[in-house]
């Protein structure tokens, strides 16, 4: 057994554990958009940013991949991890300002939409590869893959012609934190 | 009932997401009279402590059996499988409910409310898994030669790879040496003659090779047995029949192809199509001169428009490189992709073939010596002189021998001719691997390299299988067995069987009981649910688990509440997505999900009405495209059909059952379809629970489970081979029939019932069924002489009938 605190509380867990895993056990929110239980943590919104300190020095981590150690303190709230969290809630409000989930973040954070925010944006891919991972791990199929890079980055099928190997089961969808493979799940099933 | 099932129920909050929304402790409460191994909340039982303390259980109260309240099934079920198989637990032992996106997500009643609807539904999953049987995996002995049939080319490649691995092989095949195989080939696959050279080198090989054998090939007899042991039996030229056995079965089928019809272009001797192009080329006929190949009959599809170009490009080669005397040019339409590199066009271009195309909005216009196109750079028409003109050869239609080979097979003709395995497409790990290959052309038309490709890759997994067999591991996950008793051998299961899971018998052999391959099969269900005499059984997953699951399901649920069966492609997935998009609608649909809507067997849904329920809807894909079972969803129409009418019968209203189609992602029709079914359900009462009418549902019952309205009713359903979709013959005629026959046996059905309280005469009869005596007493002399009923005694000049022996 691990020993460990959260926001000053005592915790324990066992070996291999995530501070996610704990926290959320024992009724600690921590937001989260490319977590899911049924595929392996991934470590790509950042939004479960917590603040470790170990002793020699306290840094933000994620939560979702961060296995528990003895003596750590960690908080779910602090000044710090909230501003990480504002500002890759900010990121994303602005990419998609019409994302319910994304909507439903900002205003439990108290972000509002930049100057810099994108007009004519109807759905809101945040590439977390949710869809991507389930399809792999979960259905065991490899109908959709990322495409492109950079700034062009995108969730498709392989060679972006409806896939042979898609089965049409939809778990993709029901994975998708946005609600944007709904839209896109056409073009992969074909 | 198995006893020593030892379950635990496990209710996920879901960090608030279903708590808040569902009394849980209520719910515990409720289910706290089914007794049960374990039964505890759990705030996120899908994270690492979650499956700790999940697993702590398993060991400390043996459980062998658990059942999740929480998300989909198909998303989270293979966490809890592997998190809980350090503790013992497999996958079919797990359970899930969907309470999130069935009840909390989509609903505005209270948690309290929720919380029995939750508890109806749970209490179906623990119904289920009392039943639950224990999946023995039996693995396949897979020693022996593969048999290769069907004559194409793709067969050789297979035979190669299979040698050079160590494995023996019988390949079926017209030619007996590779210079006959070679002479053959032209026939399916124009233009590979440039190829002869290598093919030759693959043919020696497998010719000479010890662990294959060349039979000669006879007209088919019978292709029966399963994986591991197929049996062949072929009609040699004296009568007699010889049997070649197998452990694989490996289909290498080519699309041969028609002469063109000339007609239109007359020209004589100077116009050819490519069949007698390929002729002339093989004996050497082919005169110095300006040679146009015309790429032509859009009508056939670009596959093959593509094929003929590439085939006219490699024929061209051949044509220039041995006579410089010979002007080839190919003349093609500019939509179709041509493969070639710049290296084949610089060879081209050395051999002085040339390349042109057209645009195929104008159709070219053939005159004497020329040929008129547009050019589709510029949109000016362009000239073309040819000595000789050749025209496409065109796709033929299968041939009788392919036919008679394909009646055996799971493999069916598709729109133009083209021949496919069924379109089921299911979860890699529910289904058994692979274990019959199609190859070669006639699977849809492609270049000799990708047919032998093709035939390679068939190998493969002719050798996947023997490996996995060697690890003692090759074995399916599903299990379909026939009761070998109940079987009469009637022949309708492999009639509507698309996956080719149950096996044929010998022809002239007789009513034989069949056979499952469960490697084959795909789980489907239809056939036990189309099973005149009840035969064939799917493990965990038959009308007596749906049975138990309604039935407990119904016990928590009240008068004005329906079910609702939806299958687990499009149906629940759509209502999934309902959940997870919170649209909302009524709370008094109770969903049941089912692989495919074609494996409920109609006695499945009168029990429902027989236990209390009010009404009916079943969602399920569209027909044809859509369903991931072939036919399923087809055949489930006709049995909705069927309950129907014994619903009319039974004076009772035909809109309480009524089935709806929806696909994956369409969250948006689903809810609208529950609305309206809610709503025309609305306008009719619950059905009164009197004696009178719970002796019409139980005759309903009953009347499903004859074997007489099973068999009329399988022979409805479509088959495999019917293409067209929908299509009805005599519908009316058809229906009147059916109609008849239900008239029957459910008179005969309410006779019996009524004959199990009292034994009475036909006049007493008559008036406990409110039915005139005539139309009683021959239903009466039937029953008496099929022993269903006995002649007690003749009281007062009447006979006096009961149930049971004399």
């Amino acid at each position: 057994m691990i020993t460990f605190s959260i926001n000053g509380q005592e915790y324990e867990g066992q070996e291999g554990w995530t501070i996610l895993d704990v926290a959320r056990w024992n009724g600690i929110e921590i937001p989260t958009l490319c977590h899911h239980g049924a595929v392996e943590p991934y470590g790509a919104c950042r939004l479960c940013a917590v603040e470790v300190d170990d002793g020699r020095r306290s840094r933000v981590v994620i939560s979702c991949m961060y296995p528990i150690k003895a003596g750590i303190k960690v908080q779910t709230h602090s000044p710090r991890v909230l501003n990480v969290r504002r500002w890759i809630v900010q990121l994303l409000l602005d990419e998609s300002p019409e994302a319910p989930q994304i909507k439903e973040l900002a205003r439990s954070l108290g972000v509002t939409p930049s100057r810099f925010q994108k007009t004519g944006v109807d759905f809101a891919c945040h590439l977390c590869g949710l869809c991507v991972r389930t399809c792999q791990e979960v259905v065991g199929v490899q109908a959709l893959t990322f495409g492109n890079r950079g700034l062009r980055k995108e969730i498709t099928s392989p060679f972006r012609t409806a896939s042979k190997d898609c089965l049409g089961c939809g778990s993709c969808v029901y994975v998708c934190p946005t609600g944007a493979m709904e839209q896109l799940f056409s073009r992969v099933a074909g | 009932m198995n006893n020593d099932s030892r379950i635990g129920v496990f209710l996920c909050e879901c960090g608030g997401k279903i708590s808040s929304r569902i009394d849980l402790p209520q719910v515990r409460d409720l289910l706290q009279k089914e007794s049960l191994g374990h039964l505890g909340i759990y705030p996120y039982p899908c994270l690492a402590p979650g499956l700790a303390a999940m697993q702590q259980e398993v060991r400390t109260n043996g459980l062998n059996r658990i059942l999740v309240g929480g998300c989909a099934s198909r998303v989270m079920k293979k966490r809890f499988t592997a998190g809980l198989a350090e503790a013992g637990i497999e996958k079919h032992q797990v359970e899930l409910v969907n309470l999130k996106d069935h009840v909390a997500r989509v609903h505005d009643a209270g948690p309290q409310g929720l919380a029995r609807k939750a508890t109806a539904l749970l209490a179906g999953g623990i119904a289920t898994l009392r039943l639950l049987e224990p999946y023995k995996p039996v693995a396949v002995p897979f020693e022996g030669p593969a048999l290769i049939l069907g004559g194409g080319i793709s067969a050789f490649a297979t035979a190669r790879e299979l040698a050079r691995n160590g494995m023996e092989s019988l390949v079926v095949s017209e030619g007996q040496n590779p210079d006959q195989v070679l002479e053959l080939l032209p026939r399916t696959f124009p233009g590979s003659r440039i190829f002869f050279g290598e093919m030759a080198e693959l043919l020696r090989e497998v010719f000479t090779s010890p662990l294959v054998q060349v039979v000669p090939y006879q007209p088919i007899e019978y292709l029966i047995g399963g994986m591991g042991d197929y049996q062949l039996g072929m009609r040699q030229p004296d009568g007699s029949v010889t049997e070649l056995t197998g452990v694989a079965l490996v289909v290498a089928l080519d699309r041969e192809f028609d002469s063109a019809d000339l007609a239109s272009i007359g020209g004589g001797e100077r116009v050819w199509d490519f069949l007698e192009m390929e002729k002339r080329l093989a004996e050497g006929r082919i005169k110095p001169g300006r040679l146009l190949f015309w790429i032509n009959s859009p009508e056939h599809g670009k596959a093959a428009q593509e094929f003929g170009a590439v085939a006219a490009w490699r024929n061209s080669l051949v044509l220039a490189q041995k006579n410089s005397q010979v002007k080839p040019t190919v003349l093609y339409p500019a939509n179709i992709a041509m493969p070639l590199t710049g290296a084949d066009l610089a060879e081209a271009r050395a051999c002085g073939v040339g390349l042109m195309t057209y645009a195929p909005e104008v159709h070219p216009v053939v005159q004497s010596g020329y040929m008129t196109f547009i050019s589709p750079k510029d949109g000016l028409e362009q000239e073309v002189e040819w000595d000789n003109l050749v025209v496409s050869a065109v796709p033929a239609e299968p041939t009788a021998k392919v036919q008679e080979l394909l009646r055996w097979l799971p493999i069916y003709p598709e729109e133009g001719g083209r021949l496919a395995k069924s379109n089921v497409k299911l979860w890699p790990e529910d289904v058994p691997e692979e274990s019959l290959f199609f190859s070669g052309s006639a699977g849809g038309i492609c270049d000799l390299g990708e047919a032998l490709q093709q035939g390679k890759k068939a190998a493969r997994g002719v050798l996947r299988l023997r490996e996995k067999a060697r690890q003692g591991i090759l074995v399916s996950p599903v299990v379909v067995t026939v009761d070998q008793d109940l079987c009469e051998g009637c022949g309708l299961c492999t009639e509507i069987c698309p996956c080719g899971g149950i096996e044929h018998v010998k022809p002239g052999s007789g009513p034989v009981p069949r056979e499952v391959d469960n490697h084959l099969c795909h789980g489907g269900g239809t056939c036990a649910a189309a099973c005149p005499h009840e035969a064939i059984r799917v493990l965990n997953n038959n009308a007596q688990t749906l049975e138990a699951r309604i039935k407990a399901m119904l016990s928590w649920m009240q008068e004005g509440d329906i079910l609702g069966f939806v299958c687990s492609w499009g149906g629940l997935t759509s209502a999934n997505q309902a959940g997870i998009k919170g649209l909302h609608y009524p709370t008094n649909v109770y969903l049941t999900s089912v692989n495919c809507l074609g494996s409920i067997d109609p006695v499945v849904l009168s029990m429902a009405f027989l236990s209390g329920a009010k009404g009916i809807m079943l969602a399920g894909c569209t027909p044809v495209d859509g369903c991931h079972y072939a036919h399923g969803v087809d055949h489930c129409w006709y049995r909705v059909n069927v309950v129907k009418k014994l619903l009319s019968l039974a004076g009772l209203d035909r809109r309480r059952i009524a089935m709806g189609y929806v696909n994956v992602n369409e969250p948006e029709s689903f809810v609208r379809m529950v609305e309206s079914r809610m709503e025309s359900l609305e306008q009719l009462p619950p059905i009164t629970r009197d004696d009178k009418n719970k002796a019409k549902l139980w005759a309903i019952h009953a009347t499903l489970h004859r074997p007489r309205v099973r068999w009329v009713l399988g022979t409805s359903l479509r088959r495999p081979n019917d293409k067209v979709p929908g299509l009805q013959v005599d519908a009316v005629d058809a229906d009147e029939i059916m109609v008849e026959v239900l008239q029957e046996e459910f008179l005969a059905s309410r006779i019996f019932k009524a004959l199990t309280g009292e034994p009475l005469n036909p006049r007493g009869l008559a008036r406990a069924l409110e039915e005139k005596v005539e139309d009683i007493t021959p239903v009466l002399t039937e029953m008496e002489k099929d022993k269903r009923i006995t002649l007690k005694r003749w009281e007062g000049g009447y006979p006096l009938y009961a149930v049971g022996k004399a």
